[in-house]
């Protein structure tokens, strides 16, 4: 127990230095302040300022908790600044919930379910942490939550997530070939539209497609035009428009 | 309807011209076409022929649609009316709660008589969060909307390609447009296609 109270400092070091230099350091994530929802919180003109003071004071509790003598008030410090962030998550997720958080690294995500639970799971570090006594940290319960914490950062998808769910579809394939045979119908329909004979009645068609069927290698497409019926006979195989042919019939509605 | 389909093909496929019907019916060049349909919308105001909504009751031919803007739409459903919901469908695929678009022409008792309905049609961008089978995960402006692909229904352009029954060159974090029918009071879409830019 106590070794879990003494690891919580470096976790939460760790998390607090990255974030704060990042927005300190990083150009991009400067550069889409006006993006995030601290711009809507302080006002656009103030946002970058804002975000270089909360980047500062990320860096300045990281390092105070990171350096010895430990006390429990840095772990208190850390734990308002935890407690801070969830309060402005909540705020970003009412009153600006298309901005993106600006917590670590420049992306477009609005503040989701992972980021109140990684804010979450900082507070419960930070409110920890405070009971911490001069005990030696659990080094692989803090490579535990540093994972997790990483995890749950939607600004890190694109290094981890994106790649293995692209590998897992390239394994696994879900959404393969089809067996051939069936033509869909907007395949026919693609055609149809490139035809000459679609072109020169199209202006007169007055409904989408009432009904289609086929027959002998021909799908049969028919629309209304005005009292009339359009009726296009589009091959089924092979690709060239001007083989589309078309009818205007003069005919009774379908009983 | 044998007979009928029957008609329509010989019809077709009879005179052996691509373009039949040019001198008995009269021109099919555009300018006879645009003189028959007046334009009669005002400027800003709402286009009386087509109505938007979701359907409350349907009673024989009638559907009774509710507008977003809370107007209530009369449309009557005819022989001759379109019905699309992935699809062409018959009249019995149109349910209470279904979406649509319709457009036709306004009686003057108000009602509007149909010539096409789109049931539950969506267009919709995001980027592909995941892809599980038959499935894609989007991503619409932060919320997951699950695209389900529809076995000899849906289809993909890539570029500007013929469409493809094959999907499977969708890539995880592509952007993409998905043209599709939406299943009521969920956030699910049947794909009818999938637009995607490379």
């Amino acid at each position: 127990m106590h070794g879990i109270a003494a690891s919580q400092p470096y976790v939460l070091a760790f998390f607090l230095g990255w974030a704060g230099l990042l927005k300190l350091f990083s150009r991009r994530t400067r550069a889409q302040a006006g993006q995030t929802a601290l711009a809507r919180l302080v006002g656009a003109a103030r946002a970058v300022p804002a975000l270089v003071a909360v980047g500062l004071v990320e860096v300045a509790v990281a390092a105070a908790l990171v350096l010895p003598p430990y006390s429990a008030a840095e772990g208190a410090a850390a734990a308002v600044l935890a407690a801070g962030f969830l309060a402005y998550l909540g705020y970003a997720h009412v009153a600006a919930p298309t901005s993106s958080c600006g917590c670590l690294g420049a992306h477009s995500r609005p503040a989701d379910r992972r980021g109140f639970g990684r804010a979450g799971l900082l507070l419960a570090a930070g409110l920890l942490s405070m009971t911490a006594g001069p005990h030696p940290p659990v080094a692989a319960l803090v490579v535990v939550e540093v994972v997790i914490l990483l995890a749950l950062s939607a600004e890190l998808d694109r290094y981890w997530l994106t790649p293995s769910r692209r590998f897992l579809v390239r394994m696994r394939g879900p959404l393969s070939v089809p067996p051939p045979g069936d033509v869909p119908l907007e395949t026919s329909l693609r055609l149809l539209y490139l035809s000459p004979a679609y072109c020169s009645a199209s202006s007169r068609l007055s409904s989408d497609i009432r009904e289609t069927w086929d027959e002998d290698g021909t799908r049969f497409v028919v629309y209304g035009a005005g009292a009339r019926t359009a009726v296009f006979a589009v091959p089924l195989t092979g690709d060239d428009p001007s083989a589309v042919r078309v009818a205007l019939v003069e005919e009774p509605a379908p009983a | 309807m044998t007979s009928r389909r029957d008609l329509l093909k010989s019809a077709v496929l009879g005179g052996g011209a691509t373009v039949v019907a040019a001198t008995a019916l009269g021109s099919l060049g555009p300018e006879a076409a645009f003189a028959e349909t007046a334009y009669d919308a005002e400027p800003g105001a709402p286009d009386p022929d087509f109505a938007e909504g979701r359907i409350r009751t349907i009673k024989d031919d009638t559907l009774l649609v509710l507008g977003s803007n809370m107007v209530f739409h009369t449309i009557r459903i005819v022989n001759g009316t379109s019905l699309w919901k992935l699809g062409p469908v018959p009249f019995e695929a149109a349910k209470p709660g279904d979406g649509l678009y319709a457009r036709g022409v306004r009686m003057p008792d108000g009602m509007l008589a149909a010539e096409s309905v789109w049931l539950n049609i969506v267009n919709i961008k995001g980027h592909i969060k995941n892809i599980t089978d038959g499935k894609l995960h989007l991503d619409h402006h932060g919320k997951e909307v699950l695209c389900h692909v529809v076995p000899g229904k849906s289809v993909a352009i890539q570029a500007q390609a013929p469409p493809t029954a094959d999907l499977s060159m969708l890539k995880v974090s592509q952007h993409v447009q998905i043209l599709g029918a939406w299943r009521p009071d969920t956030n699910e879409v049947d794909i009818a296609t999938v637009f995607s830019p490379h």
